[in-house]
């Protein structure tokens, strides 16, 4: 259900600001968050989340089913295996940051390049869209850091 | 347990990529593509329906906002051209009633100014064939020193400012009070018909007041010579030093009619 509010959030923004810049992935971002703090058992949902809603995302903004589906699932399926193959020691905020932002960021830049959006006002939107992801990013590893401490205490 | 777990999140992850690339090659040729997009957005419509609101309000706020700061810049400029426009308009009305005036301006000598009549009467060298008429204001030095009282062929006689027969309706400009030039046929110019307690002054200016199309309003006459004296019935009378020398009259302009107003 989580999911599902967090997909109708990046929906509604990118409806309220069509025309004017895209807005972050927030969907994916949600995923990866949820993928770095819960345990292994939520995976497999998460994963077939990933692949629906990356198909609902084709078919409200893409009109191609297959493109942002194959890319969530892949971000996905990439974070979980860098996840399990970085330490504990690994783990520090920057780290989370990093993985958080580039996670979002590989969607966006596919669909630049591939979709052949190629020019001046889409490069706009784009650099927009990765400006605005650093807060988002940022935020993420934030709860992250303090659902860490709260796991630990 | 780490690998049967591991396994089976990949196992999950490669169907998915699997159905998924076959989605991305297989939709092309999918018939009914266009119709689950067309229920997808029909569907997604109703929750996006207050966000498509909410960008049409801020579209249309934004446009009322540029649209106000080019309307504002418009103004600005409108206005500079306007004041810009308003100057040229007054220098050009100016310059048309300088000209005009030019053409209107005729120069005449004072070829007669008997002894007997000293103070009433001059007669010029300029008459009806220079298109001179009766009551017409002539002047010296740009001030009002009399008016045309009769027009021959060739020459006219000039009623002075001095002349008791001549009435000149006047303004003072600086209290926009009315009265009435005469002289006294010694050489004086008076100014009448002005209440008592009105603050006259020395040295204020006057000039003719609108009384026909022949004298017009705001031809200098003179100034204000001394606080005046009362005639006993509630009105004063004061001095008046006029701007024309009307002692050492050699040359005078007389202001024709235009052509306009003859006919």
């Amino acid at each position: 259900m989580i999911y599902a509010f967090f997909w109708l959030v990046q929906d509604l923004l990118t409806v309220l600001t069509f025309g004017a810049m895209q807005i972050p992935e927030i969907f994916l971002l949600c995923l990866v968050y949820r993928l770095l703090t819960q345990d292994w058992e939520g995976n497999v949902p998460l994963i077939w989340a990933a692949f629906l809603g990356g198909l609902l995302w084709d078919l409200r903004w893409v009109g191609i089913p297959g493109f942002f589906t194959l890319s969530y699932v892949g971000v996905v399926m990439v974070v979980l295996w860098i996840w399990n193959t970085l330490p504990v020691s690994g783990r520090t905020p920057l780290v989370i940051f990093f993985l958080f932002w580039t996670a979002q960021s590989i969607p966006a830049t596919l669909s630049a390049f591939v979709l052949g959006r190629i020019n001046q006002a889409s490069w706009m939107f784009f650099a927009a869209q990765q400006g605005c992801a650093v807060p988002v990013a940022l935020l993420g590893a934030f709860f992250y850091v303090h659902h860490e401490k709260g796991q630990n205490a | 347990m780490v690998d049967k777990r591991l396994t089976l999140e990949w196992i999950h992850g490669i169907v998915a990529l699997i159905v998924g690339l076959f989605l991305l090659g297989a939709s092309p040729n999918l018939g009914v593509l266009k119709s689950v997009v067309d229920f997808v957005g029909n569907v997604l419509s109703i929750p996006e329906y207050p966000a498509v609101v909410s960008r049409e309000f801020l579209r249309d706020l934004y446009r009322w906002a540029r649209d106000k700061n080019d309307l504002t810049r418009q103004l600005e400029v409108l206005k500079d051209e306007n004041s810009k426009l308003q100057i040229t308009n007054s220098v050009l009305v100016a310059e048309q009633i300088k000209a005009e005036l030019d053409t209107r301006m005729e120069d005449a000598r004072v070829t007669l100014r008997e002894p007997h009549a000293w103070w009433n009467e001059v007669r010029i060298d300029k008459g009806f064939n220079q298109g001179i008429i009766m009551g017409l204001p002539v002047f010296q030095d740009g001030f009002l020193v009399g008016r045309v009282s009769s027009v021959s062929t060739f020459s006219s006689w000039v009623e002075l400012l001095t002349s008791s027969a001549l009435m000149i309706p006047v303004v003072i400009e600086e209290t926009r009070e009315l009265g009435v030039v005469v002289g006294d046929g010694n050489g004086s110019v008076l100014l009448t018909y002005i209440p008592e307690g009105r603050g006259i002054e020395v040295g204020m200016k006057v000039s003719t007041a609108l009384i026909s199309e022949l004298l017009p309003p705001g031809i200098p006459i003179g100034s204000i010579a001394d606080a005046g004296t009362t005639s006993g019935n509630g009105y004063m009378t004061y001095k008046i030093a006029p701007g024309a020398s009307t002692s050492t009259l050699y040359t005078v302009s007389i202001l024709k009619h235009s052509k306009g107003i003859l006919q």
